[in-house]
């Protein structure tokens, strides 16, 4: 049974909430693993990383989101899915802008605008 | 090394790929989406989640060694363009139809990634060129 076009289910738009909470929240914690420059090379920059808690951070987030992420596309089309979640990119800009300080340069902000555009289109629109 | 990064960066559009395919077929086999063990039983009892965990697994690691090596910008680009792939492929595997709304949305959303990863190659040129400035 696929709902119709354009008549998204709260549950539906919960889900696609959580995921993005849950993405963002992963991909900071990945790169506060990664970017570490006390971490060394090769297996003992793994090692260095799975003796600090953001490696596992990263990982619980990716887990959860993985279920999540299931029963989003489960009732929504796959094509139509994977539109929406783009919106995944423009929180995580906005949270490294919050977090890291990172720099909104113009073509940046005009990137971040034509991603939730596409996804708002894609949202209103089916 | 060019060659290095084009496959570096195929092999991670090709496991999100393998990812969201198998996503789709997996959670279609757990209908209905119910918050209960039942759901989780039936999510892992069919091979499909499997494929997932293989390309999630899969993209993470080829990722973690983009991000060492490879230029930033095609590499984020490279990582959010399967939305292109999985598109075409939902409409062969799934019979998806691609409506105006769709093709609209997914084309701003392309030419944002494309702008986002112009962005960082950008920033990562400006990097290089103070660092040899400072040198």
């Amino acid at each position: 049974m696929m709902p119709a076009a354009g008549a998204i289910s709260s549950v539906v738009v919960g889900l696609w909430l959580l995921n993005i909470v849950l993405d963002t929240g992963g991909q900071l914690a990945f790169k506060a693993a990664a970017g570490d420059e006390h971490a060394g090379d090769g297996f003992a920059r793994w090692k260095h990383m799975a003796a600090r808690p953001w490696l596992w951070l990263g990982i619980g987030c990716y887990v959860i989101e993985f279920l999540v992420w299931i029963a989003f596309l489960s009732l929504i089309p796959l094509s139509e899915g994977v539109l929406l979640g783009s919106i995944n990119i423009v929180a995580i800009m906005l949270a490294g802008r919050f977090l890291f300080g990172e720099e909104l340069t113009r073509l940046r902000v005009l990137g971040i605008a034509l991603v939730t555009l596409g996804v708002a289109i894609v949202g209103i629109g089916g | 090394m060019k060659r290095f990064y084009l496959f570096g960066f195929l092999l991670l559009m090709g496991f999100d790929t393998l990812a969201q395919i198998s996503f789709k077929y997996a959670g279609t086999q757990a209908l209905p989406v119910e918050a209960s063990l039942a759901w989780l039983l039936r999510v892992f009892g069919q091979p499909w989640v499997y494929g997932a965990v293989i390309g999630y697994v899969g993209a993470f690691f080829t990722w973690m060694a983009l991000l060492k090596h490879a230029p930033i910008g095609p590499a984020f680009a490279a990582s959010h363009l399967e939305v292109v792939s999985v598109m075409l492929l939902s409409v062969w595997l799934f019979g998806e139809h691609l409506n105006l709304a769709r093709v609209l949305g997914a084309m701003a959303i392309i030419a944002g990634i494309v702008c986002l990863g112009l962005a960082e190659s950008r920033e990562q040129a400006t990097d290089a060129t103070s660092a040899t400035a400072q040198a």
